[in-house]
């Protein structure tokens, strides 16, 4: 097997073994996704503020799974000096960043799949009709959420792996804050009358791409030493 | 060729000069011992032999290439830094599989259950790594850096955090290594007794630079000056024999160690002459040994030489 992929098996395995951060991901997923979409859901009515509810939300939600995750593949790993061996490895730098930023997204997506299957289950509950997704936002789902949660993973990686520890406790904080900006952002952009068209999901499958391939530039970047010297 | 080759390797840290021209090599086979305390660059010029870090000037060639750019040549060495590397949340038999898949070991399953064995742990090889003990971990650590089968290992104070029984287990191994397996072995340690029974050739690293280079055999020949111990037939005759031995010009040093004495000759002195003339004074002598400097003193001389004349 690829030994890209051998990394990324054993992440996927990791973070299901890792149960307080499995845990604090579904409570996130519980009080964020469900009560949000409880609260906005009862105020408004049919199949357009839902589209608007899982669009701007479930990549939030996407891109905190993978901080949550990303924390355990790169930072934690680092901190306790096993990248280090690891980067002793035959693997080169590029297929251990790539390993760890796929075994990340893998469970992260799913658990994000989760929460869009409990947010169209609770519309679903408190609606009197039956309530679908679109098919730009069933594409969106399958399409760009994964990307900007990998997007995301792979540029929190390669900070992580790049900084020193104070550094990356800032970082944290600043994460933090960036991810309740988003939420309200996404809180803001709900009921303010835009519609999941195709452009719009192409749009946002241009800008999930682009930040890919930007985040996968960045990682020349890389440098052994760098991630060596940093190691607390 | 040389599977470990150090030419005037220098390495500076924020303008602090780390490494100062060390130039050594090891052959096939050799266990090496890369001694000196806390701080003197044994970690640095394992890194850099390891491709983690650049030198900044000079080379480290393993195997004659650099491991910081060939990923692939990395599969014939086998590492043990002082992180075992190896995943808490994984069982001993999970952590093995991912190494022994991420060096495309062969049978990696056959591998994996005789690294097992190897290191002791085949009644725990489902149990979580994070409910190990630390000489558990180290051997886990052990069997992981040598799944591959590698040609050359390297390690880094293997036996350092651990207890005395685990210290013996791990010396062991490697000895088990560098005999059954023909393994070329690189070691960083500070512990003198641990390398002294495992090492046949040392470095002596002391502020970034080498101060001695040799094996074991010949630096024990070749430091400082010859010693004999003697025990007297008649132990009441000690006092006699020191006084005596005191005057004698080929004698440096006399230490009464109980029943026996030590003598320290001057250098190029032969024992024969100082025999003599104890049997001359009627002082018999029932036995006497040449005594061989152990490594702690050659060290230590090494070390106190290099202070004086920094």
């Amino acid at each position: 097997m690829n030994g890209m992929l051998i990394v990324a098996q054993k992440e996927i395995r990791q973070i299901l073994k890792s149960r307080n951060v499995l845990a604090s991901a579904i409570i996130f997923v519980i009080v964020f996704g469900g009560f949000s979409s409880l609260s906005t859901l009862t105020s408004e009515g049919g199949g357009g503020p839902l589209d608007q509810l899982v669009f701007t939300l479930v990549p939030v939600l996407g891109i905190f799974m993978g901080y949550l995750f990303s924390s355990q593949a790169f930072l934690r790993e680092k901190q306790g000096g096993i990248v280090e061996t690891l980067l002793c490895s035959p693997l080169s730098l590029r297929e251990i960043w790539m390993g760890k930023v796929i075994g990340v997204t893998v469970p992260a997506y799913g658990l994000t799949l989760l929460a869009a299957a409990l947010i169209l289950g609770l519309a679903n509950s408190l609606s009197q009709m039956t309530l679908l997704p679109s098919l730009p936002l069933i594409a969106h789902l399958f399409t760009t959420v994964p990307l900007f949660i990998a997007a995301t993973v792979g540029l929190l990686g390669f900070a992580q792996l790049l900084l020193g520890l104070r550094e990356n406790q800032i970082l944290n904080f600043a994460i933090i804050f960036a991810l309740i900006f988003l939420l309200t952002m996404s809180q803001a952009l709900f009921g303010s009358g835009f519609t999941i068209s195709w452009v719009v999901v192409g749009s946002s499958l241009a800008i999930a791409i682009l930040l890919l391939i930007a985040t996968s530039w960045l990682t020349r970047f890389l440098d052994k030493e760098r991630i060596v010297i940093t190691i607390p | 060729m040389s599977v470990i080759e150090v030419r005037d390797l220098n390495r500076t840290f924020d303008g602090k000069k780390v490494l100062r021209g060390l130039n050594f090599s090891v052959e096939k086979g050799e266990v090496f011992g890369f001694l000196g305390p806390n701080g003197a660059g044994k970690t640095t010029t394992l890194r850099i032999l390891l491709g983690l870090l650049r030198a900044s000037s000079g080379e480290a060639l393993v195997f004659g290439a650099s491991l910081a750019n060939q990923d692939r040549l990395r599969r014939r060495v086998g590492v043990l830094l002082e992180n075992n590397g190896i995943y808490d949340r994984l069982s001993a038999r999970e952590n093995l599989d991912y190494y022994a898949r991420l060096y495309a070991v062969e049978e990696p399953r056959a591998q994996v259950e005789e690294m097992l064995e190897f290191a002791g742990l085949t009644e725990r090889a489902d149990d979580l790594v994070g409910t190990f003990s630390a000489g558990m971990k180290r051997k886990l650590g052990l069997a992981r850096a040598i799944i591959h089968d590698p040609e050359l290992l390297l390690l880094d104070e293997p036996t350092s955090g651990l207890d005395p029984e685990a210290q013996v287990l791990v010396r062991d191994l490697i000895l088990r290594l560098s005999g059954q397996e023909a393994m070329t072995v690189f070691m960083n340690s500070h512990h003198l007794a641990e390398v002294e029974r495992v090492c046949s050739k040392v470095a002596i690293l002391h502020h970034g630079s080498i101060q001695a280079f040799d094996t074991v055999e010949h630096l024990r020949a070749g430091s400082g000056m010859p010693r004999l111990s003697l025990s007297l037939a008649d132990p009441e005759k000690t006092a006699t024999a020191l006084d005596l031995l005191s005057q004698l010009p080929s004698v440096s040093r006399t230490e009464r160690e109980g029943n026996r004495i030590l003598v320290t000759l001057t250098r190029g002195s032969p024992a024969s002459p100082i025999l003599t003339r104890l049997i001359q004074e009627d002082i018999g002598v029932e036995e006497a040994t040449k005594v061989s400097r152990s490594l702690e003193e050659i060290y230590l001389g090494v070390v106190q030489e290099a202070e004086g004349s920094a």
